[in-house]
């Protein structure tokens, strides 16, 4: 496994990130509660631009609730959000969406019942004037579609009118990191997104992803593999029991004693 | 055989099949079913179940059902006739009155399935009973008639010329033009399957689905009462009883046009289609002599044939679609 680690660093060399001018999103004193059900404890937590930060834990930490209140899908019940600086308070996933925040979550990225044009353009469909209405333009969407979708490499689809459910994992995810990005995301969240993968996806996953880095988008990125998170992660944010425990630098630490940290929480809690 | 499977992925060519081979069968064991007299009669019934299956299956697509839409096609002509045959207000005040109410009921069925997160089906029954309380009580098993033909009501549901065909075929195919494109043309179509498909990921894209749900429910309930407006129109009077049955004749239509019951897909022309099969085999049986009860026991084994068919064609073109 440490094989593959120092292939994929040694590919390229990591501009440190600036942490001088404002944050893309920030979170203060965050917390949440499903009912009486209290799941996340005043967190304090910020992504800047071109940055990649790591959110690692055990299951039931809060990692995904942390990522849907990023996304607006989850209404915090305490604390604060600032989009670049300035508070906001996000009604639904499309204001969210509205400002650049895009999330690609592991179990909601694509409708199964739609084909890849729709689910593509989902939300954010591409419309032109059809006298007094705005009307789908289909034909653009599908060109769009095919292109963004070869330029991934998944040359085995043959029209943007294929069912998404002809999809494996791993196109799936990378498909919809590319949608993403296509949207000219300020900030991208990610759930899990080499779950299930085969090395070789995983590895275009991860390439997409510091492809999204250099463009100076903030990313968040949930991934229960330490081998996927500590070569594109600059921070790794360390969660549990709905509280951070400990924020880790690149190359502070390496995959086994990550590993450790996350296993072994309860004998080094401050 | 691919491209005849993909043939078949049009969801319209299997109910149009299907149209065909039900007028075939009749034609061939009747002297006079592609009479003007039946032909009357079938896009007379087809015409008001069709356009109430318009609204159901915009509803279908985005995962909900709505039973109450028979007793509505009822309530919103009782309440139109009650307003101008009975107390004499202006005709057109008194149906845009009648269907503002129709449109209501949508409005409550849409909060109180999305609001409380109870299934539809549960929301929709309890509108049912409500509507079909609230007929009794403003008709009491009477009939209301009207006469004279009103502008309005030639509007709705007059012959057209000398033509065997009613006012309510036309319209048929106009609310259907209209429901295609909005189903096929505007995002709002895109939003509405992706709603029934699956929400949550259409949430997470930013569809409105909770807003898209209500609006269908309101397309379903003013449908309904519109078709049911036309349908007194046409025979120039209405009771209680006009829509029995209705609720389920429209879901039929949908099913048999090739919407799915758990949403995410389904044609407007597939739910014209399929209430034109019924409409054909209703006035098809009682031709062939067959007693006009039997009718209902063949739709419902025609209904659950369809649905198998469905499923098993939906696994052969798995891959083509």
């Amino acid at each position: 496994m440490s094989v593959e680690i120092t292939e994929v660093a040694a590919e390229v060399t990591i501009e440190p990130v600036n942490r001088t001018g404002v944050p893309v999103f920030e979170l203060d004193h965050v917390s949440h509660s499903y009912g009486r059900n209290k799941v996340i404890f005043d967190v304090n937590l910020a992504v800047w631009p071109g940055e990649v930060v790591g959110l690692v834990g055990d299951n039931g930490a809060g990692k995904s609730t942390l990522l849907k209140i990023f996304a607006g899908y989850q209404k915090p019940t305490g604390g604060q959000l600032k989009f670049m600086g300035k508070p906001v308070s996000f009604k639904s996933p499309a204001a969210a969406r509205a400002l650049g925040i895009e999330a690609v979550y592991q179990d909601l990225a694509m409708v199964n019942q739609l084909n890849l044009w729709r689910n593509f353009y989902l939300g954010k469909e591409l419309k032109k004037r059809f006298g007094p209405v705005a009307v789908m333009d289909r034909k653009a969407m599908r060109k769009a579609t095919v292109d963004a979708l070869a330029e991934l490499g998944l040359t085995r689809i043959r029209s943007a009118d294929d069912p998404v459910w002809a999809l494996s994992g791993g196109e799936r995810q990378s498909v919809a990191i590319t949608r993403a990005n296509h949207f000219g995301a300020k900030l991208l969240l990610l759930d899990e997104p080499t779950a299930a993968l085969s090395v070789r996806e995983t590895r275009n996953v991860l390439q997409s992803i510091r492809h999204a880095r250099s463009q100076g988008l903030g990313i968040m990125y949930i991934d229960h593999n330490m081998n996927h998170v500590i070569p594109v992660a600059d921070r790794i944010v360390l969660l549990e029991h709905g509280r951070i425990v400990r924020i880790i630098d690149r190359g502070e630490v390496g995959v086994e004693e990550l590993q450790e940290l996350i296993a072994m929480r309860r004998q080094i809690t401050v | 055989m691919r491209r005849l499977l993909s043939i078949l992925r049009i969801r319209e060519v299997t109910p149009l099949i299907g149209l065909i081979v039900v007028a075939l069968f009749f034609t061939l064991r009747t002297t006079n079913f592609v009479s003007g007299m039946n032909m009357t009669a079938i896009t007379g019934i087809a015409a008001t179940v069709g356009i109430v299956s318009i609204g159901v299956t915009m509803l279908m697509m985005s995962g909900e059902f709505d039973l109450s839409v028979g007793q509505n096609f009822a309530f919103v002509p009782i309440v139109w006739a009650i307003l101008f045959v009975s107390n004499g207000v202006n005709e057109w005040l008194a149906l845009f009155i009648a269907l503002g109410l129709g449109a209501l009921v949508g409005v409550v069925n849409g909060l109180v399935t999305t609001v409380f997160r109870i299934p539809s089906f549960i929301a929709t029954l309890g509108m049912y009973f409500g509507l079909q309380g609230a007929n009794n009580l403003l008709i009491s098993g009477h009939q209301l008639i009207m006469f004279d033909g009103s502008l309005s009501m030639t509007i709705l549901g007059g012959q057209i010329g000398n033509s065997p065909f009613s006012m309510p075929l036309l319209w048929l195919l106009v609310i259907a033009v209209i429901f295609w494109f909005i189903s096929t043309r505007l995002a709002y179509g895109n939003w509405t399957l992706a709603t029934g498909g699956d929400a949550g990921p259409a949430k997470a894209m930013g569809v409105p689905t909770v807003r898209v749900k209500r609006i269908n429910f309101v397309v379903s309930s003013f449908l309904a009462g519109l078709a049911g407006c036309m349908q007194f129109a046409y025979l120039r009077g209405v009771t209680q009883a006009q829509g029995d049955k209705y609720e389920l004749l429209a879901i039929t239509a949908a099913v048999l046009g090739g919407t799915s019951l758990f949403g995410g897909s389904g044609t407007i022309w597939g739910s014209v289609l399929g209430a034109l099969i019924l409409s054909s085999i209703q006035i098809g049986l009682v031709l062939i002599g067959v007693p006009g009860s039997f009718y209902v026991t063949f739709i419902g084994v025609m209904l659950v044939v369809v649905v198998i068919a469905n499923t098993r064609i939906d696994r052969l073109t798995e891959g083509t679609r």
